[in-house]
């Protein structure tokens, strides 16, 4: 089981139910798309890192 | 009859269940929200926004079957533990989905006689993605009630 790839499917699957749901234009769904995704994905990965010295 | 008839027996219907009449004209409709509740994206598709009723059905299912291969649990309410109530509202969000894993698990017989607390919900806390499993079940559902409320809001013309 690779847990990254299920963080990243997860952050895939939310990213685009929130773009479809609060954008009505392509360019509004693609744009949130992204910006939410890569928050997820790169804010879980800064995260991990940050805890990293913590036992 | 006139449209002056048609509107004052309009609003002497409405008046006799008690409600003004702004209030009753704002109201989603009952069934649609089951509907939407029960199938994710049929509201919507009711509504006409095809697109959003694809992509709500497609996202919603394909997090509940991650969950549900991730050996996950359906939530189901536990009484000596307060917060499954949560993970069991998170759950029954999924409609039909949760309804059916349940009738898989425990029988039609089953699942009506061990209403509310002895119901199985699956999965295996032993499996390295129980946890994982829960958390794509309870996203799902939550994500199909934000539909619920979408398909609300659209329905009383708060939202296009």
């Amino acid at each position: 089981m690779d847990h990254l790839l299920l963080m990243i499917w997860h952050a895939f699957l939310v990213s685009a139910f929130f773009a479809f749901l609060w954008r009505s234009s392509a360019v509004g769904r693609k744009n949130l798309f992204l910006k939410t995704f890569l928050i997820m994905v790169v804010g879980s990965a800064a995260l991990g890192w940050l805890m990293y010295p913590f036992p | 009859m006139s449209s002056a008839d048609a509107h004052s027996r309009k609003r002497t219907s409405e008046e006799k269940k008690g409600r003004p009449p702004a209030e009753e004209a704002r109201r989603a409709p009952y069934r649609l929200l089951a509907a939407a509740w029960l199938v994710p994206g049929l509201g919507h598709w009711i509504l006409g926004k095809r697109t959003r009723a694809i992509v709500f059905l497609a996202v919603i299912f394909a997090a509940f079957i991650t969950g549900v291969l991730l050996d996950g649990e359906i939530g189901t309410p536990k009484p000596q533990s307060p917060f499954s109530w949560l993970a069991a509202f998170a759950c029954l969000g999924n409609g039909l989905l949760s309804i059916i894993r349940l009738v898989w698990l425990n029988g039609v017989g089953g699942l009506l006689s061990n209403l509310p607390f002895g119901l199985q919900g699956g999965g295996s806390p032993s499996a390295a993605g129980f946890a994982y499993g829960n958390t794509f079940l309870y996203t799902a559902g939550l994500m199909n009630l934000l539909a619920v409320l979408d398909v609300a809001d659209i329905a009383r013309g708060d939202k296009d």
